[in-house]
């Protein structure tokens, strides 16, 4: 507590006993403090105020706080401190708004400041502490830049996937068509090595085709996405199992699901999840019987999903690969298919705030786990913000 | 004779088209313009199209220079002497705003062309029997 804000030009409180324990304080304090009286007139500043704003305590002592703000925000700052005054609390300055300050130079930089009154026997005294935070302002607008930058380069990204597939859908269409149509009119007519480079042509188009509609079907998971809903994941998976009925009975495979929960997602792609997993899970079987299982358990805000196998398994180098679009590995003859699957299970669960991998022996089977958070809300207010 | 009138620019798609119609059952001539331009002028009988057949259908592409297939699309259908001819609208696209689009400007039908040739040519003589055999048309 100031009994006597001085009004010399020195910090000496107590000009007998030399400086105090408060000035010592004060001038050692990293923030500047600027005290000033019920006028506004600065009655009191520390060593850091000289070095934030380069003029000499003799040059501000007595002056006008305003001295401290650029000359724009001068006018308004009169009529706020006024009113502080007249009912002072210790707060922040400014609310949520970036506050500026200005050197003796006239160059400006963002504060943060905070005001505390104190009763004196002389009046009212106001204690302003300022912060510079120019390196933090530069620092979260490096941030933010680079933030929206990234947002840009993926979105960049996404678009090209998405244009480059759609629009070699066209060409593609064209070699497809009269390839066929040569096939159709002129095969036996020509001769046979004729015939084989007409089917291997043939092939590779359908090949090709095929990879441009699930780059198409990738590109779509963000792009398309739908607004996140209450699912029930017993039924999702029901009609996943109506879809696959022939593939299941074809197998011979036996399907055990647990009681599965209701999560909050893109009910679409929350199917088309399911699907993946377990048609590979059909696809990739070894000689016995197939047997699935699609299991769930709580992992603190996390749901736990996992779809196992008994199937031909997955060497540990391939797990992170299988993940990867258009990484396969099989050959077409054994195990058809692009390698578009699972690269779309990634994204569907990444889309919905979730990770998932694979567990697996060579051979012995494989686990497939993914999460999914317990409470989407965050991702479902994103999401119908419209910002996909 | 079926009159059918083709409005597309990609001469691959000219020549499927021909070949799909070639050995259908109807007695057909396919006549072909390349843009939105000639479209209007061949139904509108302007200048060299003095003698154009009134065609019974009309195949239209979205996508066509000068003139794209909505706008030809529009000016069909805001024109009485021209509207109640049916047109298909064939084209690559599957985007929802096109097909919306489309049928606001009272498109009869919107078909997205097939990659598979044989998809193709099936929907080519299914359009042709639906809307001239099996639709009742004024006269």
């Amino acid at each position: 507590m100031i009994n006597h804000p001085p009004r010399s030009g020195q910090t000496n409180l107590d000009e007998n006993n030399g400086p105090g324990l408060f000035e010592e304080l004060l001038e050692a304090a990293p923030d500047a403090f600027v005290i000033a009286d019920e006028q506004g007139r600065i009655v009191l500043v520390n060593r850091l105020t000289e070095d934030l704003f380069g003029y000499s305590r003799g040059e501000l002592l007595g002056q006008n706080v305003e001295i401290l703000l650029p000359a724009r925000f001068r006018d308004g700052h009169v009529s706020h401190r006024t009113h502080f005054t007249a009912s002072p609390r210790t707060r922040a300055m400014g609310g949520a708004a970036d506050l500026f300050a200005r050197r003796k130079n006239g160059l400006e930089f963002p504060v943060e400041v905070s005001l505390s009154p104190i009763k004196t026997t002389e009046g009212m005294h106001i204690i302003s502490v300022i912060r510079d935070i120019s390196e933090r302002k530069r620092t979260q607008t490096l941030l933010a830049k680079q933030a929206a930058e990234l947002a840009r380069s993926n979105k960049e990204l996404e678009e090209f996937a998405y244009v480059a597939s759609h629009d070699l859908q066209e060409p593609l269409r064209m070699v497809t068509s009269y390839l066929q149509l040569l096939a159709r009119r002129y095969k036996g007519q020509l001769d046979a090595d004729a015939d084989e480079f007409i089917a291997f042509a043939v092939d590779g188009a359908a090949r090709m085709k095929n990879l441009i509609e699930d780059l198409l079907t990738y590109s779509r998971v963000t792009r398309h996405g739908q607004n996140f809903t209450d699912i029930a994941c017993n039924d999702v998976l029901q009609a996943v199992l109506t879809d696959l009925k022939f593939a299941i009975t074809d197998a011979q495979a036996e399907v055990k699901a647990d009681a599965l929960p209701v999560v909050t997602g893109d009910r679409p792609q929350l199917r088309q999840l399911f699907q993946n997993l377990i048609s590979n899970a059909l696809k990739f079987r070894s000689g016995k019987q197939p047997e699935i299982r699609i299991s769930v358990l709580r992992e603190g805000d996390d749901w736990l999903f996992s779809v196992g196998d008994n199937g031909i398994g997955i060497a540990p180098e391939y797990f992170e690969r299988i993940f990867v679009i258009f990484q396969r590995l099989h050959d077409s003859k054994t195990h058809s298919g692009t390698g578009i699957g699972l690269a779309v299970c990634r994204r569907i669960v990444e889309r919905h705030g979730g990770r998932i991998w694979v567990e697996s022996q060579e051979g012995h089977g494989a686990t497939f786990y993914f999460t999914f958070p317990v409470k989407n809300t965050k991702f479902f207010e994103r999401e119908s913000d419209g910002h996909d | 004779m079926i009159e059918i009138l083709l409005v597309e620019d990609n001469p691959g798609d000219v020549r499927l088209t021909q070949e799909a119609l070639k050995d259908n059952k109807l007695r057909n001539n396919l006549s072909v313009v390349s843009d939105g331009v000639e479209a209007m002028r061949f139904l509108r009988r302007d200048g060299h199209y003095a003698d154009a057949p009134r065609p019974d259908l009309i195949l239209l592409d979205l996508n066509l220079p000068r003139m794209d297939g909505r706008e030809v699309l529009k000016e069909i259908k805001e024109d009485e002497a021209l509207k109640r001819i049916p047109v298909v609208v064939l084209t690559t696209s599957k985007a929802e705003e096109d097909i919306i689009k489309s049928y606001n400007l009272h498109a009869n039908c919107f078909i997205t062309k097939p990659v598979d040739l044989d998809r193709f040519i099936q929907i080519v003589r299914a359009i042709e029997d639906f809307w001239l055999t099996m639709v009742k048309l004024p006269t």
